[in-house]
Protein backbone atom coordinates (compact mmCIF):
# COMPACT_ATOMS: atom_id res chain seq x y z
CA UNK A 1 0.00 0.00 0.00
CA UNK A 2 1.34 3.17 -0.71
CA UNK A 3 1.59 5.89 1.76
CA UNK A 4 -1.34 7.71 0.42
CA UNK A 5 -3.30 4.96 -0.20
CA UNK A 6 -5.11 5.15 3.08
CA UNK A 7 -8.84 5.93 2.31
CA UNK A 8 -9.95 7.84 4.94
CA UNK A 9 -6.91 9.70 6.39
CA UNK A 10 -6.74 11.27 9.96
CA UNK A 11 -6.30 14.60 9.55
CA UNK A 12 -6.05 15.28 13.36
CA UNK A 13 -3.39 13.11 13.74
CA UNK A 14 -1.03 12.74 10.69
CA UNK A 15 -0.29 10.19 8.54
CA UNK A 16 2.98 8.59 10.36
CA UNK A 17 1.27 4.90 10.04
CA UNK A 18 3.37 3.53 12.85
CA UNK A 19 2.43 -0.29 13.99
CA UNK A 20 3.67 -1.09 17.06
CA UNK A 21 0.64 -2.34 19.79
CA UNK A 22 0.22 0.88 21.80
CA UNK A 23 0.27 3.37 18.25
CA UNK A 24 -2.53 1.41 16.68
CA UNK A 25 -4.64 1.38 20.00
CA UNK A 26 -4.47 5.31 20.15
CA UNK A 27 -5.50 4.99 16.29
CA UNK A 28 -8.42 2.43 17.09
CA UNK A 29 -9.48 4.82 20.38
CA UNK A 30 -9.45 7.86 18.09
CA UNK A 31 -11.53 6.47 15.73
CA UNK A 32 -14.08 4.90 18.34
CA UNK A 33 -14.26 8.05 20.35
CA UNK A 34 -14.96 10.14 16.94
CA UNK A 35 -18.02 8.18 16.38
CA UNK A 36 -19.52 7.96 19.09
CA UNK A 37 -19.35 11.58 19.30
CA UNK A 38 -17.03 11.67 22.72
CA UNK A 39 -14.41 13.86 20.86
CA UNK A 40 -14.19 15.30 17.59
CA UNK A 41 -11.82 15.50 14.89
CA UNK A 42 -11.49 19.24 15.11
CA UNK A 43 -10.66 18.98 19.29
CA UNK A 44 -7.98 16.38 18.17
CA UNK A 45 -6.56 18.64 15.57
CA UNK A 46 -7.04 21.86 18.06
CA UNK A 47 -5.07 19.96 20.80
CA UNK A 48 -2.08 18.95 18.59
CA UNK A 49 -1.48 22.40 17.27
CA UNK A 50 -2.04 23.83 20.66
CA UNK A 51 1.02 21.76 21.90
CA UNK A 52 3.01 22.19 18.38
CA UNK A 53 2.88 26.22 18.94
CA UNK A 54 4.09 26.11 22.58
CA UNK A 55 7.74 26.27 22.19
CA UNK A 56 11.31 27.16 24.31
CA UNK A 57 10.87 30.51 22.26
CA UNK A 58 8.10 31.35 24.30
CA UNK A 59 10.37 30.75 27.80
CA UNK A 60 12.84 33.22 25.88
CA UNK A 61 10.83 36.01 25.47
CA UNK A 62 9.88 36.34 29.06
CA UNK A 63 13.22 36.01 30.16
CA UNK A 64 14.88 38.62 27.80
CA UNK A 65 12.00 41.04 28.64
CA UNK A 66 12.42 40.34 31.91
CA UNK A 67 15.98 41.10 31.77
CA UNK A 68 15.27 44.27 29.78
CA UNK A 69 12.18 45.32 32.07
CA UNK A 70 12.13 45.38 35.86
CA UNK A 71 8.34 45.54 36.64
CA UNK A 72 7.81 42.95 34.09
CA UNK A 73 10.11 40.47 35.70
CA UNK A 74 8.35 41.47 39.22
CA UNK A 75 5.28 40.20 37.37
CA UNK A 76 6.88 37.52 35.86
CA UNK A 77 8.06 36.29 39.52
CA UNK A 78 4.48 37.11 40.91
CA UNK A 79 1.66 36.73 38.35
CA UNK A 80 3.61 34.28 35.86
CA UNK A 81 -0.04 33.66 33.57
CA UNK A 82 -1.03 37.28 33.47
CA UNK A 83 3.22 38.20 32.44
CA UNK A 84 2.90 35.84 29.91
CA UNK A 85 -0.31 37.06 28.39
CA UNK A 86 1.37 40.42 28.37
CA UNK A 87 3.42 39.02 25.41
CA UNK A 88 0.55 37.06 23.92
CA UNK A 89 1.45 33.28 25.51
CA UNK A 90 -1.95 32.21 26.82
CA UNK A 91 -0.95 29.62 29.43
CA UNK A 92 -4.70 29.86 30.91
CA UNK A 93 -5.65 26.55 32.49
CA UNK A 94 -5.99 24.97 35.67
CA UNK A 95 -2.30 24.75 36.43
CA UNK A 96 -0.09 27.14 38.51
CA UNK A 97 2.93 28.44 37.11
CA UNK A 98 5.94 29.07 39.17
CA UNK A 99 8.89 31.12 37.98
CA UNK A 100 12.22 30.86 39.76
CA UNK A 101 15.23 32.80 39.67
CA UNK A 102 18.85 32.13 39.97
CA UNK A 103 20.76 34.78 41.53
CA UNK A 104 24.68 35.35 42.03
CA UNK A 105 23.86 32.84 45.30
CA UNK A 106 21.22 30.57 44.23
CA UNK A 107 20.79 28.34 41.10
CA UNK A 108 17.51 26.88 40.50
CA UNK A 109 16.71 23.27 38.55
CA UNK A 110 13.25 21.84 38.23
CA UNK A 111 12.25 18.22 37.78
CA UNK A 112 9.06 15.70 37.91
CA UNK A 113 10.27 13.04 39.66
CA UNK A 114 7.20 11.20 39.92
CA UNK A 115 6.13 11.64 35.84
CA UNK A 116 7.02 14.50 33.13
CA UNK A 117 5.23 17.88 34.52
CA UNK A 118 6.63 20.58 32.87
CA UNK A 119 5.41 23.94 32.15
CA UNK A 120 3.80 22.59 28.69
CA UNK A 121 1.55 25.82 28.17
CA UNK A 122 4.50 27.80 27.61
CA UNK A 123 7.62 25.66 26.68
CA UNK A 124 5.40 22.52 24.87
CA UNK A 125 5.97 18.94 25.18
CA UNK A 126 9.25 18.16 27.59
CA UNK A 127 12.51 17.17 26.27
CA UNK A 128 13.21 12.97 26.16
CA UNK A 129 15.55 13.72 29.39
CA UNK A 130 13.59 15.68 31.14
CA UNK A 131 11.10 12.13 31.44
CA UNK A 132 14.07 9.44 31.77
CA UNK A 133 14.38 7.66 34.82
CA UNK A 134 17.92 8.55 35.22
CA UNK A 135 17.48 12.66 35.25
CA UNK A 136 13.99 12.00 37.37
CA UNK A 137 16.01 9.74 39.63
CA UNK A 138 19.14 11.74 40.18
CA UNK A 139 18.20 15.56 39.88
CA UNK A 140 16.72 15.55 43.69
CA UNK A 141 19.71 13.35 45.10
CA UNK A 142 22.71 14.67 42.87
CA UNK A 143 21.62 18.00 41.25
CA UNK A 144 25.99 19.49 40.76
CA UNK A 145 26.26 16.02 38.94
CA UNK A 146 23.68 16.35 36.93
CA UNK A 147 24.52 20.01 35.88
CA UNK A 148 27.82 18.96 35.20
CA UNK A 149 26.69 16.44 33.09
CA UNK A 150 24.76 19.06 31.15
CA UNK A 151 28.07 21.73 31.19
CA UNK A 152 28.18 24.07 33.61
CA UNK A 153 28.54 22.84 37.59
CA UNK A 154 27.88 25.96 40.16
CA UNK A 155 30.52 26.49 42.38
CA UNK A 156 30.94 25.33 45.88
CA UNK A 157 29.25 28.22 47.42
CA UNK A 158 25.90 29.02 45.15
CA UNK A 159 22.83 26.88 46.92
CA UNK A 160 21.40 24.90 44.61
CA UNK A 161 17.59 24.24 44.83
CA UNK A 162 15.54 21.50 42.84
CA UNK A 163 12.23 22.35 42.62
CA UNK A 164 9.61 18.98 42.03
CA UNK A 165 6.91 19.71 39.90
CA UNK A 166 3.39 18.55 40.20
CA UNK A 167 0.41 17.73 38.19
CA UNK A 168 -0.56 21.16 39.69
CA UNK A 169 2.22 23.41 39.70
CA UNK A 170 4.76 24.01 37.29
CA UNK A 171 8.13 25.40 37.43
CA UNK A 172 10.70 27.57 35.16
CA UNK A 173 13.83 28.87 35.92
CA UNK A 174 14.70 33.13 34.78
CA UNK A 175 18.30 32.57 34.69
CA UNK A 176 20.41 35.26 35.28
CA UNK A 177 21.38 37.48 32.68
CA UNK A 178 25.12 36.49 30.90
CA UNK A 179 27.89 39.41 31.46
CA UNK A 180 28.56 41.58 28.43
CA UNK A 181 25.22 41.25 27.07
CA UNK A 182 24.50 45.51 28.36
CA UNK A 183 24.49 46.54 24.77
CA UNK A 184 22.22 43.86 23.43
CA UNK A 185 18.36 44.46 22.40
CA UNK A 186 15.57 41.87 23.84
CA UNK A 187 15.50 39.77 20.40
CA UNK A 188 19.47 39.12 20.68
CA UNK A 189 18.83 38.37 24.23
CA UNK A 190 16.27 35.67 23.29
CA UNK A 191 18.85 33.96 21.02
CA UNK A 192 20.98 33.46 24.38
CA UNK A 193 18.33 31.68 26.56
CA UNK A 194 18.03 28.07 25.36
CA UNK A 195 15.51 25.26 26.65
CA UNK A 196 18.06 23.62 29.32
CA UNK A 197 18.88 27.09 31.20
CA UNK A 198 14.65 27.65 31.34
CA UNK A 199 15.17 24.01 33.39
CA UNK A 200 17.88 24.99 35.07
CA UNK A 201 20.46 22.30 34.05
CA UNK A 202 22.39 25.07 31.64
CA UNK A 203 22.70 28.78 32.02
CA UNK A 204 22.65 31.49 29.34
CA UNK A 205 26.09 32.22 27.35
CA UNK A 206 27.21 35.43 25.85
CA UNK A 207 28.37 33.68 22.50
CA UNK A 208 29.68 37.05 21.18
CA UNK A 209 32.34 36.30 24.28
CA UNK A 210 33.22 33.30 22.23
CA UNK A 211 33.88 35.09 18.85
CA UNK B 1 4.92 1.56 49.72
CA UNK B 2 6.33 3.47 46.64
CA UNK B 3 5.11 2.57 43.02
CA UNK B 4 7.47 2.57 39.77
CA UNK B 5 6.80 6.05 39.11
CA UNK B 6 8.38 7.38 42.54
CA UNK B 7 12.54 8.16 41.24
CA UNK B 8 13.01 10.47 43.10
CA UNK B 9 16.49 9.71 44.84
CA UNK B 10 16.01 6.00 43.34
CA UNK B 11 19.68 4.12 43.18
CA UNK B 12 18.40 2.01 39.84
CA UNK B 13 19.23 4.18 37.55
CA UNK B 14 22.99 6.04 38.33
CA UNK B 15 23.28 7.66 34.49
CA UNK B 16 24.62 9.24 32.79
CA UNK B 17 21.68 11.07 31.21
CA UNK B 18 20.87 10.47 27.57
CA UNK B 19 20.52 13.60 25.96
CA UNK B 20 19.44 12.33 22.71
CA UNK B 21 15.74 13.45 21.03
CA UNK B 22 13.39 11.07 19.03
CA UNK B 23 11.19 13.31 16.59
CA UNK B 24 7.73 12.79 18.32
CA UNK B 25 6.14 11.05 15.95
CA UNK B 26 1.95 11.28 14.54
CA UNK B 27 0.98 8.54 17.29
CA UNK B 28 2.03 10.30 20.38
CA UNK B 29 1.16 13.40 19.48
CA UNK B 30 -2.51 12.03 18.52
CA UNK B 31 -1.77 10.04 22.26
CA UNK B 32 -0.83 13.94 23.64
CA UNK B 33 -3.68 15.08 22.24
CA UNK B 34 -6.90 12.77 23.02
CA UNK B 35 -5.59 12.77 26.41
CA UNK B 36 -5.34 16.13 26.86
CA UNK B 37 -8.40 16.74 24.85
CA UNK B 38 -10.63 14.33 27.23
CA UNK B 39 -9.06 16.36 30.56
CA UNK B 40 -10.32 19.65 29.18
CA UNK B 41 -13.88 18.18 28.38
CA UNK B 42 -14.08 17.03 31.81
CA UNK B 43 -14.36 13.24 31.04
CA UNK B 44 -10.87 12.21 33.45
CA UNK B 45 -8.96 14.43 35.00
CA UNK B 46 -5.11 14.65 35.66
CA UNK B 47 -5.03 13.09 38.59
CA UNK B 48 -6.94 9.89 37.30
CA UNK B 49 -4.42 9.91 34.44
CA UNK B 50 -1.56 9.79 36.78
CA UNK B 51 -3.18 6.79 38.95
CA UNK B 52 -4.16 4.87 35.51
CA UNK B 53 -0.14 5.64 34.69
CA UNK B 54 1.13 4.75 38.14
CA UNK B 55 -1.01 1.48 38.62
CA UNK B 56 0.55 -0.24 35.26
CA UNK B 57 2.18 -3.43 35.64
CA UNK B 58 4.75 -2.86 32.90
CA UNK B 59 5.63 0.79 33.76
CA UNK B 60 9.08 0.08 33.40
CA UNK B 61 8.88 -1.40 29.95
CA UNK B 62 6.84 0.82 28.47
CA UNK B 63 7.68 4.52 26.55
CA UNK B 64 6.93 7.21 27.58
CA UNK B 65 3.69 8.18 25.54
CA UNK B 66 3.21 4.20 25.65
CA UNK B 67 2.79 4.69 29.74
CA UNK B 68 -0.09 7.50 27.95
CA UNK B 69 -1.66 5.56 25.46
CA UNK B 70 -2.27 2.51 27.78
CA UNK B 71 -3.64 5.02 30.65
CA UNK B 72 -5.56 6.83 28.86
CA UNK B 73 -6.75 3.13 27.65
CA UNK B 74 -7.46 1.75 31.34
CA UNK B 75 -9.37 5.09 32.03
CA UNK B 76 -11.56 5.00 29.12
CA UNK B 77 -12.52 1.36 29.68
CA UNK B 78 -13.29 2.01 33.19
CA UNK B 79 -15.54 4.26 32.56
CA UNK B 80 -17.44 2.64 30.43
CA UNK B 81 -16.62 4.71 27.12
CA UNK B 82 -15.13 2.06 25.17
CA UNK B 83 -14.71 -1.76 25.45
CA UNK B 84 -11.31 -3.62 25.32
CA UNK B 85 -12.70 -5.96 22.82
CA UNK B 86 -14.14 -2.74 20.09
CA UNK B 87 -10.27 -0.87 21.27
CA UNK B 88 -8.57 -5.07 20.04
CA UNK B 89 -11.40 -4.67 16.98
CA UNK B 90 -10.74 -1.66 15.78
CA UNK B 91 -6.88 -1.97 16.52
CA UNK B 92 -6.54 -5.11 14.70
CA UNK B 93 -8.40 -3.74 11.33
CA UNK B 94 -6.55 -0.83 11.34
CA UNK B 95 -3.12 -3.20 10.99
CA UNK B 96 -4.56 -5.15 8.54
CA UNK B 97 -5.11 -2.09 6.43
CA UNK B 98 -1.44 -0.76 7.35
CA UNK B 99 0.33 -3.34 7.27
CA UNK B 100 -0.36 -4.80 3.87
CA UNK B 101 1.90 -4.36 1.16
Amino acid sequence: MSENGHDHPHPGSGTGKTTTPHALRIRAMEGLLVEKGVLTEAEIQDRISYMDSRSPANGAKLVARAWTDEGFKDRLLTDTKSAALELGIDASGPVEFIVVENTPEIRNLIVCTLCSCYPRAILGRPPDWYKSFEYRSRAVKEPRAVMREFGFEPSENVEVRVHDSTADIRYMVLPMRPEGTEGMGEEELEGLVSRDSLVGVAVPKNSANHE
Amino acid sequence: MSGPHDLGGAKDFPGPIDKSQHEVEDWERLTDAITTALDGKGIKTTDQHRRAVESLENYGELGYYERWAAATEKLLVEKGILTKEEIDERAAEIEREWGGE
